[in-house]
């Protein structure tokens, strides 16, 4: 490990620490609540009316809100795989090459930070349909010779889905890891993979043993970035998700005509200790695995 | 390397959200698109390759309107996956429409899977058919005045009455609605008014109408709600002034806009939902509500109380049509046809806090029910609603600067 | 990738022609292989999406599912007018305010978890500072509604503190609060990939040197995580002036905005997707001109150092 050696770090309670532990606390007092409420027994956060699980059960039976979770999760984590290479690629291929019309390029990629999210999500919508007209006649034709080649399977037909939401959703993601990804590598020495290159090093395992590792951290925060506005995206989602398919902010919203009632909040909880679970266990296994290299 | 077990982590999980993308591309519907959409795709193709975006808009803007013939296209020839299969009804509605009972009913009935997508304003369902992504619906829960719109819009099909059964049982009113004579293109089924909710002990007196906040301004400062909408908003003001909801004079929207403007401090915010909270705990003291939701909220807090305006407020019916580009109109009649019987239509109200337009429904409920006034007001009361109408589109632009201008500043 | 022939040559023994032979083929192929995918990606799906608001806005009162006029530059005309000023300064009032509270609470945040934490918690911590965000956006702004209303927990707490009441819901306060809370995560998390590369040995070197921690700070640490610094803010500033639930939400009655005024003309009773386009190529131009200043002057600020 490329580890600098630290200095053996004795915890020292520093104003930094002071504050930083008061904005931990700014970061979950709404989600405090969150929890409270989702263990009212009051729909209504303006009474405790005592302790209740009820949320909870209500949560576990209602299947439309795990249908929703799962849909999320497929779109987040698809279109954040799928970003993160595309997004760290282009990330590199901008610090590193010249090119004529790269001003553009590197606009246009900043672009989906600043568009206003429904005007993304009408027009790409419109452009899908188009697309998707377009592409019908030919894969029906495509069916038509399979058929009649004896071939027993055909290709589905163009149309809404998960998939087109988790294609539009790597639109913004591959972006926000791009920037992030960028910032690590405005100040990074340039000569590193040269002299990889130097040292007989192919430019595949120059990229990966010297610097993939040194943008990770960006890599991941980029991802975590772009995970998280998955996640929360409504408008999106809304305007390219096929019928049946309904992530979480979708189901969300939706609901609010019929009022937001606790197990959406006992769900958010659920899934905060969910992941913070997987963080700490993650965590403990590198930790683990750290301590047997050392031993 | 820090953070690299999240890495791995996260690379685990995708495999399998690669396997759940492909079933959900499985179950979803076909698309049909309109030639003049293919046009469109033509030109924004060539817009890709850096050539103009020659008459692309326009197309999208004659999409609807221009393609209704077309628009039906071919729904049983072609080899549908799921939205036209005969098994499965494919449905765009509001939330707290539908629930589990109704759908499992409906399929032991007919064998029909119903899978129900939810929508929170009608504008975004318009926006989402127009834009060509609301192919697969075959049931759409349009309220009144979207109706009209979508008639105009040639985006709905003629209903073939000889296949609905129990149009009879609905109260006369609803037998020939005005948006929609005849009920050619609509079924109603859910209706409700827009409302006044408070605490009578918190105001020590009953509230009778919109007044009461310019009566009492000076004591209210932000301790109101409005619904934020704006036919609702100047709608209601128009009304104490004694005009209509749908007036197209200019004048009139702008006497309601000045008096709007004197009660501006009292009002906390402009929402549609999310009040709740703050009405109960008596932060805010008076807030304009749909009935529906005020019915829902004083089931829990029976403290509250629910006023239809007497100077007159708007009535509101949600419909359900079928779209002409429906690739299931079979079912579609069925589920309607389902909604329809009174027997379910009571329960319906009973399950989900709703009124119905059905009489034959009406007569199935227990006495309390039918004299809820805030579900089912008096006929005194109906008289002096209106339901608010599509106005024209240089109207539209006036009630919009105004809005704009009350929320700017 | 461009290396799917395998090396003949190993690390250790550098063959002296490989070198060159392998500079020249990957000058050719890796910038095709990383800029290609995602270029045609972005093409495809944001710059053609793009154009059509771009035509959209200059088809005068455009609306979906009715004849269009001809072309023209009528919505940029209604968009200038003087109602909407007060909008749009609003709009960037309130982006700035978020920016710079974000940046004031996010750096301490982020050095102390980047740089003062024990390295072994780093990872941990950021994941916990963020992990709030995994609650949908709509759900946080009413635990915050729950918090700030007059009778809420903000002023229990008070109470208890024997502090003056605040009324901040429905108010600009409540918007600061909100959109700081959404967007802090963000700004800890690029402020923390710029702050975890800072070299310490310039930290360690300036107070060796006898800097004060004022002068490590903003000689040393502020110059090198500029880049990051930059990013935050104008993510963060950027993001918040698209924010749309927040202002909606919390801001009561006299918060409209741009983007709500955006999803206003396209969602909203008039549906004039004409002038609601005009508003969203009125602001990616004015931001993207925002941007190129900043890069300009961020370049030559680099090149000083």
């Amino acid at each position: 490990m490329m580890q600098t050696p630290s200095p053996k770090s004795n915890f020292k309670v520093s104003w930094q620490f002071l504050f930083t532990l008061l904005m931990y606390g700014f970061m979950y007092l709404p989600i405090l609540i969150l929890a409270v409420y989702s263990f009212n027994a009051s729909r209504f956060s303006t009474t405790w009316e005592g302790f209740s699980l009820k949320w909870y059960q209500a949560l576990f039976k209602d299947l439309r809100i795990f249908d929703a979770l799962q849909d999320s999760l497929t779109v987040a984590l698809a279109a954040v795989a799928v970003s993160a290479v595309l997004g760290t690629m282009m990330a590199v291929g901008l610090a590193k090459y010249r090119f004529p019309g790269k001003g553009l390029y590197q606009g246009t990629a900043y672009l989906p930070l600043i568009i206003p999210d429904i005007a993304i999500a009408v027009a790409t919508l419109v452009f899908f349909s188009s697309i998707f007209g377009l592409l019908e006649p030919i894969v029906q034709s495509l069916n038509v010779s399979l058929l009649n080649m004896g071939v027993p399977f055909s290709l589905p037909l163009p149309a809404l889905s998960i998939g087109t939401v988790i294609i539009a959703h790597v639109v913004f993601c591959l972006s926000y890891i791009a920037v992030v990804v960028s910032t690590r590598l405005t100040n990074l020495d340039p000569h590193l993979e040269e002299a990889a290159l130097d040292l007989g090093a192919t430019p595949f395992q120059a990229f990966i043993k010297v610097l993939l590792p040194e943008l990770i951290p960006a890599i991941l925060s980029g991802c975590l970035l772009a995970f998280i506005l998955s996640m929360d995206d409504l408008l999106i989602s809304g305007f390219t998700a096929g019928s049946g398919t309904t992530t979480l902010p979708m189901l969300i919203y939706s609901r609010v005509r019929t009022g937001v009632r606790p197990d959406i909040n006992a769900l958010s909880v659920v899934l905060i200790l969910m992941s913070a679970f997987l963080a700490l266990a993650s965590e403990y296994m590198r930790y683990r695995g750290d301590r047997k290299r050392l031993g | 390397m820090p953070l690299s077990n999240q890495k791995n982590g996260s690379d685990g999980d995708f495999d399998k959200s690669e396997s759940l993308a492909s079933r959900s591309q499985g179950r979803s519907p076909l698309p049909r698109f309109s030639p003049a959409r293919r046009r469109f795709l033509k030109t924004s193709a060539a817009a890709a390759s850096g050539l103009a975006l020659a008459n692309c808009a326009r197309n999208l803007s004659n999409a609807n309107s221009g393609s209704s013939p077309t628009a039906t296209g071919s729904p049983a020839s072609s080899p549908s996956p799921a939205g036209g299969s005969a098994s499965e009804l494919y449905i765009y509605t509001w939330a707290g429409y539908t629930d589990d009972a109704l759908i499992e009913g409906f399929r032991e009935k007919t064998g029909i899977q119903v899978v129900v997508d939810l929508y929170d304003s009608n504008e975004a369902m318009m926006a989402k058919m127009q834009a060509g992504g609301g192919s697969a619906y075959s049931i759409i829960y349009p309220s009144d005045y979207t109706v009209i719109e979508m008639v105009k819009s040639g985006m709905l099909t003629s209903l073939d009455k000889s296949r609905v059964e129990g149009l009879d049982a609905l109260k006369p009113k609803w037998q020939n609605p005005v948006y929609d004579r005849g009920n050619a293109h609509s079924i109603p089924t859910i209706w409700g008014t827009t409302g006044l909710i408070y605490d009578p002990q918190k105001v020590g007196k009953s509230i009778d109408g919109w007044n009461y906040i310019w009566d009492n301004r000076k004591n209210l400062t932000r301790k109101v709600t409005l619904i934020n909408d704006v036919r609702e908003v100047l709608g209601a003001t128009l009304r104490t002034l004694g005009y209509s909801y749908n007036t197209t004079n200019p004048d009139q929207i702008k006497k309601a806009f000045n008096k709007l403007v004197q009660i501006k401090p009292a009002i906390a915010s402009f929402l549609t939902t999310g009040w709740e909270d703050q009405l109960a705990s008596g932060d805010i003291t008076v807030s304009m509500a749909y009935s529906q939701d005020a019915i829902a909220l004083i089931d829990e807090k029976p403290n509250l109380k629910y006023i239809v305006p007497q100077t007159g407020s708007s009535v509101w019916t949600d419909t359900m049509v079928i779209p002409k580009s429906a690739p299931n109109p079979e079912a579609a009649y069925a589920w309607i046809n389902y909604l329809l019987q009174p027997e379910i239509a009571a329960e319906m109200v009973k399950q989900l806090g709703i009124a119905t337009p059905s009489q034959a429904a009406f007569d199935l409920l227990p006495q309390e029910i039918q004299k809820d006034v805030r579900r089912f007001p008096t006929e005194a009361t109906l008289s002096k609603c209106e339901g608010i109408a599509p106005v024209p589109e240089k109207i539209t632009e006036v009630y919009d600067q105004y809005w704009t201008r009350l929320t700017s500043s | 990738m461009s290396s799917s022939t395998p090396s003949s040559s190993p690390l250790a023994e550098p063959s002296p022609l490989a070198p060159s032979g392998w500079r020249k083929l990957t000058r050719l192929v890796e910038p095709i292989v990383l800029l290609v995918p995602s270029g045609v990606w972005l093409l495809l799906l944001l710059v053609a999406p793009t154009l059509l608001i771009l035509e959209l806005s200059l088809i005068p009162g455009f609306r979906v599912g009715q004849a269009a006029g001809g072309y023209g530059i009528g919505n940029y005309i209604e968009a200038f007018q003087p109602i909407y000023f007060q909008v749009i300064l609003r709009s960037i009032l309130f982006a700035v305010g978020s920016t710079v509270i974000c940046m004031m609470l996010g750096f301490p945040v982020a050095y102390w978890i980047a740089i003062m934490a024990p390295l072994r918690w780093r990872n941990l911590l950021l994941v916990l500072f963020v992990l709030p965000l995994w609650t949908s956006s709509l759900l946080r702004a009413y635990a915050w509604i729950a918090i700030l209303r007059p009778s809420g927990v903000l002023n229990s707490l008070l109470n208890v503190l024997h502090l003056p009441n605040q009324d901040w819901l429905n108010q600009t306060p409540a918007v600061y609060i909100g959109m700081a809370y959404s967007f802090l995560p963000y700004m800890v998390l690029i402020l923390y990939a710029s702050l975890e590369k800072l070299d310490r040995r310039l930290l360690e070197a300036a107070s060796d040197l006898g800097a004060t921690p004022q002068q490590t700070f903003w000689k040393v640490t502020v110059p090198q995580t500029l880049s990051g610094i930059a990013a935050g803010g104008l993510l963060v500033f950027i993001t918040s002036l698209g924010e749309f639930v927040v202002p909606e939400l919390l801001g009561g009655a006299s918060s409209m905005t741009m983007s709500r005024l955006i999803y206003n003309q396209f969602l909203g009773a008039t549906r004039n997707w004409g002038l609601g386009s005009s508003f969203s190529i009125l602001m990616i131009t004015g931001v993207s001109i925002g941007i190129a200043l900043l890069l300009k002057y961020g370049d030559r600020d680099t090149t000083v150092t």
